[in-house]
């Protein structure tokens, strides 16, 4: 898997992912299980369209606003992230 | 003689005021909405069978206007909710909301038992249904038939995604039902019903599915329809509940994916948040009518009340907001049409703010009444009726907090990205006249960080004023109504992770609160302009009432501005007045109405 030259890494954007999560639900970075259903901490609808402003925010990419709904977990969120930033690298986006 | 009576629309629709679109929707849209009020009938003629008298009778008794249904089915109203693309007359929802106007200045719980249920439940169908499903639909509403809208469950409120009722998978690819639906509307009667339902265990977004389910075929042994519900308003309204007891359905059922219920409620309470609300501008109008009325017959301290200047205030200021409402509304649903991206938080502030104003309006209207105000009958006997009517259209479908939710997750992102900006909305957003083009179910997105809207109010202050009093007045207003946006701006800037969620402060839902007013005031900025360059309409090319409306919006948002000059008040009673002399309607049609 080529690396994006904007230096994101799973382990980057899961720790950001933990970080800005944790802010939502008033909770540490380090309670929330990379692999649960942020339903289950109690994240609801509303957060996960808030979350994915903040991701296109923070890395200037364009998100469907459901992406919390069908990537629900830190770590599929994280993977999905990596790829759209991957794709959008290609793509000239980070030249 | 018939003709004779028939009211003339002073705003003929010409072929320049048709923009985008069929040739000679305004024409179309003028005319349905005389045949239906002609059909209805004068409501203040107590001989009428649909007379106001009548309709507080069907109230009293509980039942929704046996006549008045009659009306609606020879009208063959059904087909106003279905797309012309599907066969139906739906071509702008702009004219849905001045169709539907006629049936709600007359009863409220007619225009909501008799349609506007089936409209909720079709948009789901319009939104994400299938040809076939979307053809079944077709069939039923233009045949007569009722479609009900089934997404609540008392315990869960608007917290639908924490929903219990279930379709749960069946072998053969469709699905067993499961569960109860509380406070339905026409659940008793509906051929079909709309069934937001969950088809998967797990929390989160993506387990619900909306079901389209006609009763026909059904096993009856398996369902049945629960007891209707006593209201306070509303008291005709059928509204029940349904239970299922492993009902099973056909695949054929679910609308769209499975699992994209929640997106699709999401998408289709876009069209009814902007339509619904404005429909009760009607209702508002007959409310204001009746005071008038009043007003001008009515001698108190040797002077008629009209004369007393707290009772003039009240009604110019009713108007005022009703012009205010018919703005926000027009933006809203012709948004649909032409800025699809960006309705997602324009219709969840009309479907906050109108139902308000409205309901404020009422209130105010209700002290120049006096003790009028409580009597059930006679001839200001509506005025009651109408004021437990109206609070139905904040609760039903979407509360006010969950429209102010629909908002709030969206404030610091349009801080950020869209206010100050970005370019303001296109002219044609504002002309209640213009051609439209078709409906565009599929561009509907749940949130796109653009708001052209709050740019036209942006944009208007830097255009040089002209020189009257009122037009400074309306620069100087829109002056401070923009610094409030920068305050609402660097607020939401501010706003914390958790403040951004459905369980938001206190502080967050204010913001939401002050972005819908501040929307309200371009949406009226925006009609105005526009009047003023198309030469159509003079008293809403009149900054006199802009500067009214700006005014009673910047009050709103508790700013204290500067006395407005004399002639503004005076523009708009002679307004009020003439349009109640000359019967046509207090928004911004001045349509003629049969009474």
């Amino acid at each position: 898997m080529p690396v994006p030259t904007t230096g994101h890494t799973t382990e980057s954007l899961t720790t950001w992912l933990a970080e800005r999560i944790a802010l939502y639900l008033k909770r540490q970075p380090a309670d929330i299980d990379p692999d649960v259903p942020l339903a289950e901490y109690g994240l609801d609808s509303v957060a996960a369209l808030s979350l994915c402003g903040d991701i296109e925010d923070d890395f200037d990419v364009v998100m469907e606003p459901t992406v919390a709904w069908d990537y629900p977990t830190v770590h599929a969120l994280a993977g999905h992230l990596l790829a759209e930033l991957a794709a959008d690298t290609a793509q000239g986006g980070g030249a | 003689m018939l003709i004779a009576a028939e009211p003339q629309d002073p705003h003929p629709a010409t072929a320049a005021a048709d923009g985008d679109g069929t040739p000679g929707q305004e024409a179309r849209a003028a005319a349905r909405v005389a045949e239906v009020d002609r059909r209805l009938g004068d409501p203040t003629d107590e001989a009428g069978e649909l007379s106001y008298a009548r309709l507080i009778a069907a109230d009293e008794a509980g039942e929704l206007a046996t006549a008045g249904e009659r009306a609606l089915d020879e009208l063959g109203l059904g087909a106003d909710f279905v797309p012309t693309a599907e066969g139906g007359r739906l071509e702008r929802l702009d004219t849905l909301v001045r169709v539907m106007r006629q049936v709600f200045r007359r009863d409220v719980a007619l225009g909501l038992g008799y349609g506007v249920t089936s409209f909720m439940a079709g948009v789901n169908v319009w939104t994400s249904g299938d040809a076939a499903q979307r053809a079944r639909l077709a069939r039923i509403l233009t045949g007569g038939g009722k479609v009900s809208v089934a997404y609540h469950e008392l315990a869960h409120g608007n917290d639908f995604v924490r929903n219990e009722f279930e379709a749960r998978p069946a072998p053969d690819g469709g699905f067993l039902l499961n569960g109860a639906k509380q406070v339905i509307n026409n659940a008793d009667r509906a051929d079909a019903w709309v069934l937001f339902s969950r088809t998967s265990p797990a929390p989160g977004s993506r387990s619900h599915s909306v079901l389209f389910v006609e009763r026909e075929g059904l096993d009856p042994d398996t369902w049945r329809v629960l007891p209707r519900y006593d209201a306070v308003g509303v008291r005709g309204c059928h509204l029940s509940g349904l239970r299922f007891d492993d009902t099973p359905v056909p695949s054929s059922a679910l609308v769209g994916a499975s699992g994209t219920g929640v997106e699709t409620a999401l998408r289709a309470f876009q069209i009814t948040r902007a339509a619904l609300p404005a429909m009760a501008v009607g209702t508002a109008d007959t409310a204001l009518r009746t005071v008038v009325g009043f007003a001008l017959g009515r001698r108190l301290y040797r002077k008629s009340v009209l004369d007393i200047p707290h009772a003039r205030a009240t009604l110019s200021g009713a108007f005022t907001d009703l012009l205010t409402c018919d703005s926000l509304s027009l933006a809203a649903t012709r948004a649909v049409h032409l800025l699809p991206e960006q309705t997602s938080v324009l219709a969840a502030a009309t479907k906050y703010l109108v139902p308000k104003l409205l309901t404020d309006a009422l209130h105010e209207l209700s002290i120049v009444l006096g003790a009028r105000f409580y009597v059930r009958d006679g001839e200001h006997g509506i005025f009651q009726k109408h004021i437990r009517d109206l609070p139905v259209l904040s609760l039903g479908h979407a509360g006010s907090a969950a429209c102010q939710a629909t908002i709030i997750p969206q404030l610091s992102r349009l801080a950020r990205r869209s206010w100050f900006s970005d370019e303001p909305a296109p002219a044609a957003l504002f002309r209640p006249r213009a051609g439209l083009p078709d409906l565009p179910f599929d561009r509907l997105t749940l949130a796109s960080g653009r708001d052209g809207l709050s740019a036209t109010l942006v944009a208007a202050v830097d255009t040089p004023p002209g020189a009257t009093p009122e037009e400074q007045a309306v620069q100087e207003l829109a002056r401070q109504l923009v610094d409030e946006l920068r305050q609402v701006q660097e607020a939401s800037r501010a706003l914390a992770p958790q403040d951004r969620t459905a369980l938001a402060g206190p502080a967050a839902f204010a913001l939401a609160d002050r972005y819908a007013v501040l929307l309200a005031a371009a949406a009226a900025i925006g009609v105005r302009q526009q009047a003023a360059q198309d030469g159509g309409d003079a008293f809403l090319a009149d900054p006199a009432w802009l500067a009214a409306a700006l005014h009673r919006l910047a009050r709103r948002l508790g700013r204290r501005p500067a006395a407005l000059p004399a002639s503004v008040d005076a523009r708009v009673h002679e307004e009020v007045l003439r349009r109640f002399h000359a019967r046509t309607s207090y928004d911004l049609y001045d349509t003629p109405l049969t009474g």
